[in-house]
């Protein structure tokens, strides 16, 4: 195809273009850069290791929510390598399950942040005008309010309230409310992928031939505009599992007795200076979880760059 | 280049904005008006205890008040025996909204009025009643309460000390306390109170004399004006036209108690000094008290140990524990109890409030709220998650004076399964829970599953003790869903969507009690027919037993041994329905640095009732 | 410019009130009330609950409070006393007019409490801020300048530590470092304060004031100072690797120079608009420091007031908070517009 030797600014021609020189697929090519990130490598081992845990941990010989009076408040050791909890509950067991929930509190997120935030921003740039224009206020709207405030306000509410499907205090709830106000950041981008992919020749081309706007959508933007998405997607889902951490240590988030990383520090508070062990374990797995995420996002974001890759490609 | 000087500008501007606002933060409080630093020493006469001569002006202006008060001895050098004032430190987790605890009832507003203004009577920690205002308490015997035998309607005159001042010098008189009842009983501005529903009208006597007219015989008159919440409120400063529940009064008052109001930041701190008016001579002892808001529990503890606060109320079981084991922590605890945790069945269906209608499917059996109680290990909860500190406790009637003998039921979880089998309720599917077959009150088939709420501000002990409890439930094969609630959501009024008052639950665990002496009103609350309303009352469980109404309804009287008996009745009757099953009755303990002397801890009223004995040992 | 602003500013006002009535029906839905004390009797006597919703204007139908909420009452004829005729009129103004009803809990003007707290915050916010920009910037700096160096690495990695630590678990381990095990060696009391903005039998001192500050300060800086780091990290480095930067550097102009002079000024341009879009963060104050620290800020008003339902404040503190917000927005916007000229001749 084109030869051209400028330096080409755009990033979905440059991907293209980037593509087209080392005839790969996409994701190849992202996971080839990806690899070669030691901090994503470490993350993704660390995550890994994290969700592994957290899907054996039924295979734990403790229950999570059985108490065992006798034996309150005891220190780290073998039997307990986390130590026990005031019922006397193995403390490495419920940050196990505990994690279940964050976790899966994190995913849930993720999905709600790209099914909502996808096609608003899609339908707002590609459509422009006046659709575009209320759209882009209604997520201006979410974006003015006071993120923690507004979580606690709808925690508050939505607990209570008797929704059809939905107990109270259910991991799907206190999913839905983070995941309320965590779309706005995907949808800007996606619609600014959108403003400016809409204009290029290949799309006109496409148009011309009649394509329909969904599929014009759907198969010859998106995936063009897919990473700075999938980066913020990852990035997201450490904030909705911080978010979670936060809310459920305020008293709004998960319930006990369900165990989550966020209110076993809750119930740790109170303990902190007789029983150190009840609180640092779950902050450091909350740790542990996010900087892996976040290293994984960096990785992502450094492989779906083009500039980079033309960088060591001598191009730019 | 333009763009730079913006950046400039706009970069310092900003700067520039926040600072000057920081200095809003910064110099928001102001310098203390009154009481000099404690290196000022030449101002040390004018702070010697002179309470009845000349009562000074709340802000005494000392500095020109050098000049020696009629009879202290010329100060030609600082007087060696006065030490530096003395003050302490008392450390809450919440704002209180302020003087009035008409206007919310947390505690901490009780604990702010205490400290500045009396009632008529109060209670001591054992229940005794003791005079604050009151120059004696009216009885039938002394002519003080007069009761129409024909109408029921009763008369109480009162006669006031003659040595009690505000702080700007007027007497308190009767006009004081016939203003601030009026104030209460506005229908615009006021609030409800104990007592308005039978109170007719106040009528004045004399300067320091007035009667009350009943219109019913209201057994508990004494602490009528008085007791935790009323104090009298000064006539002459309190602005009636802004309503009793919204007047300034409330958030700066005038002190007829042992301690005035100097200086209040909303959020940190509250500071008093001494009122050196205060009617008992040489009280208070301690200088100053400062107020301090801490909203961590867990930093208020540390605090304590570490000295940087004297004194803290309401402590855990944890806490006590904890603080047990510091040598310089002292811990009181209350001699009478008042809170009674209890697990509160709803008789009717759930969403419903007829209970003849909507039977509840599991709850609405006795035979099954019987083997409830007998499935739970009272002693096992009290020892272990509130380490002995709480007391079991099984009828309403355990607490002097009227002290009913109730057998204690005994811990038997397999006469639990008998009674529960033959109650109908068992397990066919071996899932370990039961279901109906043959009961009474649901359709074959039906899973014993419920739902048991609590409430989130009690703390981690009533959590782990609901946990248990499910547990303990779950051996006899009932399955208990947990939740926590908020106490604004689980009481809310009924069209705030309440819960309790809507019947929205199953089977709830809460603690309630009475103060003082008089459980007439508490037992009216829970148990009587019309307390089932919506917004009635709190018989949220909906039971209802005419006897015990009629029972209760003739213990408006005067004879206590007529009481005695009547309250032992209705004690029967409720060991017999178990309309509530009452669990334990809850510690309270106030913990204390121990160079603080005379901290009592009293469920009658808030630590600060005795502050005007408490002294510094050092 | 000029049009620019005032089409914004006309654009954000049915904004705000499209935003009020959203938060107005979300703070309303919410089921329990203000009528529910926590208080000692643990229930609240329900005799109350009449005067209180007459008092607080809860009888009314909702859009009627919302209409009150605004515009005020004084206008009309209330039921007062409670017996049923409408004969005084109301007492409030309504928030357009600056009054922002009462406290349902303390029953003081909410405008006062909130006016009360907002110093405090804006105080703790700008020192943090203040110890942000005087670490993140030179250190975001160094590292793009440096980059891969062995400065670049330490830092890129404590600032990825930096965002992953949950900010209340920070502040609790603070508090249990310094104030429970370690002492000061001399006096043997704890090194630093669990809280407060200062020691009270002082006046204005300076050291104390630090002292009070150092803790709180940390725990919210860590996080802000990560991002910020980094944040302008990718800016300097996006910076860097272009052609007029090479240019510059082609003309033979000196390193210091190309970097101060043409690299750092662009740079900026990003962290301006993220500071803008900060700056709500600074009046509305981090909830966890607050409560932690004991504090006596709006993050902490806020939340006593979600959990004892008291609308007003509620309403007030998310209005005020959503209104700073769409104004640093618009600061932000028009920042960039004015700073960078390319934004301005699209």
């Amino acid at each position: 195809m084109d030869e051209s030797p400028t330096p080409l600014n755009d990033t979905a021609q440059l991907q293209w273009a980037a593509q087209e020189r080392a005839h790969e697929t996409m994701l190849t090519m992202v996971w080839k850069r990806f690899r070669r990130h030691p901090g994503a490598i470490a993350g993704l081992i660390i995550l890994g290791i994290i969700i592994l845990g957290v899907i054996l941990a039924p295979l734990s010989p403790y229950d999570p929510e059985a108490s065992d009076i006798r034996n309150r408040f005891q220190p780290p050791s073998l039997q307990h390598p986390f130590g026990t909890d005031a019922l006397g509950r193995d403390l490495l067991t419920r940050c196990l399950y505990g994690g279940r929930v964050s976790l899966t509190v994190g995913f849930l997120v993720v999905l709600i942040t790209l099914a909502v935030g996808i096609p608003v921003g899609a339908v707002a740039g590609f459509s422009g005008g006046w659709i575009d224009n209320v759209l882009m206020r209604i997520t201006d709207a979410a974006l003015s309010m006071p993120s923690l405030m507004v979580l606690i306000l709808l925690s508050a509410i939505l607990r209570e309230v008797e929704i059809p499907f939905f107990e109270r205090n259910n991991v799907l709830t206190i999913a839905l409310v983070i995941g309320a106000l965590s779309w706005m950041t995907v949808a800007r981008l996606v619609r600014a992928s959108f403003l400016a992919i809409k204009e290029m020749e290949f799309i006109t081309a496409a148009r011309c031939l009649g394509t329909p706007r969904l599929r014009l959508m759907g198969r010859h933007i998106l995936p063009n505009a897919v990473g700075p998405i999938i980066v913020e997607a990852t990035l997201e889902m450490g904030w909705a599992i911080m978010e979670e951490a936060g809310l459920s240590f305020l008293g709004f988030g998960i319930q006990p007795p369900t165990p989550s990383w966020g209110n076993l520090l809750e119930s740790a508070w109170e303990h902190m200076v007789k029983y150190p062990w009840l609180a640092i374990f779950p902050g450091l797995m909350i740790f542990l979880t996010i900087i892996a995420i976040n290293y994984i996002g960096d990785g992502l974001r450094d492989a779906f760059d083009p500039h980079k890759v033309l960088q060591r490609v001598g191009e730019v | 280049m333009p763009r730079e000087k913006v950046i400039k500008a706009l970069a310092l501007g900003t700067l520039f904005v926040l600072l000057a606002s920081s200095l809003v933060g910064c110099g928001a409080t102001p310098e203390p008006t009154q009481p000099p630093e404690p290196t000022d020493v030449a101002a040390e006469p004018t702070k010697a205890p002179e309470p009845t001569q000349a009562p000074e002006p709340t802000e005494a202006p000392e500095p020109t008040e050098a000049p020696e008060p009629t009879e202290a001895p010329p100060p030609t050098e600082p007087p060696p025996p006065e030490p530096e004032e003395s003050s302490i430190v008392i450390a809450i987790p919440e704002d209180p909204a302020g003087f009035n605890p008409y206007v919310s009832d947390t505690g901490y507003e009780q604990l702010l009025m205490e400290l500045t203004m009396l009632g008529l009577t109060d209670l001591d920690a054992e229940g005794n009643l003791f005079l604050e205002l009151a120059a004696e308490l009216p009885t039938v015997d002394n002519g003080g309460v007069v009761v129409d035998e024909e109408n029921w309607t009763m008369d109480v005159t009162w006669q006031l000390r003659d040595d009690v001042y505000w702080a700007d010098g007027e007497q308190v008189t009767a006009d004081d306390v016939i203003f601030t009842w009026d104030a209460i009983s506005d229908p615009e501005g006021g609030i409800w109170a104990e007592g308005i529903d039978y109170t007719e009208g106040l009528e004045k006597v004399s300067d320091l004399s007035f009667t009350v007219h009943y219109s019913y015989t209201y057994p508990n008159y004494a602490l009528h004006f008085g007791g935790e919440n009323f104090v009298v409120w000064p006539e002459h400063y309190c602005d009636a036209t802004q309503g009793f529940v919204a007047w300034d009064c409330n958030r700066e008052p005038l002190s007829n108690g042992p301690y005035l109001l100097k200086d209040w930041q909303t959020g940190d701190y509250i500071s008093f000094v001494r009122n050196p008016t205060y009617f008992e001579e040489g009280k208070p002892y301690i200088d100053n008290i400062l107020v301090r808001i801490v909203p961590e529990r867990a930093v208020i503890k540390t605090m304590l140990i570490e000295g940087d606060a004297d004194a803290y109320m309401w402590l855990t079981p944890t806490e006590i524990d904890d603080l047990k084991e510091e040598d310089q922590i002292g811990v009181t605890f209350s001699p009478t109890t008042r809170w009674v945790m209890r697990l509160i069945p709803n008789l009717a269906a759930r969403g419903s409030i007829d209970p003849d209608a909507d039977p509840h499917p599991i709850l609405s059996d006795v035979r099954v709220r019987r083997a409830i109680r007998m499935a739970i290990d009272v002693d096992l909860l009290t020892q272990e998650i509130f380490r002995g500190y709480n007391q079991p406790v099984w009828t309403e009637l355990f607490r002097p004076p009227y002290v009913c003998d109730i057998p204690r039921p005994e811990y038997n979880p397999d006469g639990a399964s008998d009674l529960l089998a033959e109650a109908g309720w068992t397990d066919e599917d071996g899932d370990g829970i039961r279901e109906c077959h043959g009961c009474e009150t649901a359709e074959e088939g039906y899973v014993m599953a419920m739902e048991n709420m609590i409430y989130a501000e009690y703390g981690e002990e009533l959590e782990l003790a609901q946990q248990l409890v499910a547990e303990m439930l779950k051996e006899i094969g009932i399955d208990l869903q947990l939740s926590i609630v908020e106490g604004p959501v689980l009481w809310a009024d009924y069209e705030s969507g309440g819960i309790e008052q809507n019947g929205d639950f199953d089977l709830n665990m809460w603690d309630d009690g009475y103060p003082g002496l008089d459980p007439t009103d508490h037992l009216w609350a829970y148990y009587y027919s019309s307390a089932a309303e919506p917004d009635y009352g709190w018989n949220v469980g909906r039971w209802y037993n005419e006897d015990f109404d009629a029972l209760l309804d003739e213990a408006y009287v005067l004879d206590e041994e007529y009481r005695q008996e009547l309250f032992c009745q209705m004690a029967d009757i409720l060991e017999e329905e178990l309309p509530q099953i009452l669990l334990w009755s809850e510690v309270d303990a106030d913990g204390y640095n121990m160079r603080l002397e005379g901290v009592q801890a009293t469920v009658n009223d808030i630590m600060t009732w005795n502050v005007a004995d408490w002294k510094i040992n050092e | 410019m000029g049009r620019y602003i005032a089409r914004r500013l006309l654009q954000a006002i049915p904004m705000l009130f499209l935003l009020s009535l959203a938060l107005f029906v979300l703070v309303n839905i919410a089921p329990g009330g203000p009528l529910a004390g926590h208080g000692r009797s643990r229930r609240p006597d329900p005799e109350k609950a009449e005067i209180l919703k007459r008092q607080f204007g809860l009888d009314q139908p909702l859009p009627v409070q919302y209409v009150v909420w605004l515009i005020g009452n004084d206008w009309m004829k209330v039921d007062a006393d409670g017996d049923g005729i409408k004969e005084s009129n109301g007492t409030r103004r309504g928030i357009l007019r600056g009054d922002f009803g009462f406290s349902f809990k303390t029953r003081q003007p909410v405008l006062d409490e909130i006016l009360d707290r907002l110093g405090n915050t804006v105080y703790l916010m700008t020192a943090t801020l203040i110890v942000v920009a005087i670490i993140a910037i030179p250190v975001g700096i160094i590292s793009a300048i440096k980059q891969y160096s062995f400065f670049d690495i330490g830092v890129t990695t404590l600032s990825f530590m930096g965002q992953a630590i949950p900010e209340f678990w920070l502040g609790m381990i603070l508090i249990l470092v310094f104030y429970v095990w370690l002492k000061n060696p001399a006096t043997g009391e704890p090194l630093l304060p669990p809280g407060g903005m200062k020691s009270l039998d002082t006046g204005f001192n300076l050291w104390d004031r630090i002292q009070h500050l150092i803790l709180p300060v940390t725990m919210g800086a860590v996080g802000w100072v990560a991002w910020y780091s980094r944040f302008l990290r990718s800016g300097m480095l996006d910076v860097i690797h272009q052609d007029y930067i090479r240019t510059a550097r082609a003309k033979g102009l000196s390193e210091r120079v190309v970097m101060l002079r043409h690299a750092l000024k662009n740079a900026f341009i990003p962290l301006v608009t993220i500071l803008a879009l900060d700056i709500p963060y600074i009046f509305a104050g981090s909830l966890y420091v607050e409560l932690i620290f004991s504090w006596p800020g709006m993050g902490r008003l806020y939340y006593q007031a979600a959990t004892g339902r008291d609308y007003p404040v509620l309403m007030a503190i998310l209005i005020f908070a959503s209104m700073f917000t769409v104004f640093a927005n618009l600061l932000a916007d028009v920042a960039y517009g004015y700073l960078d000229p390319r934004i301005r001749f699209e």
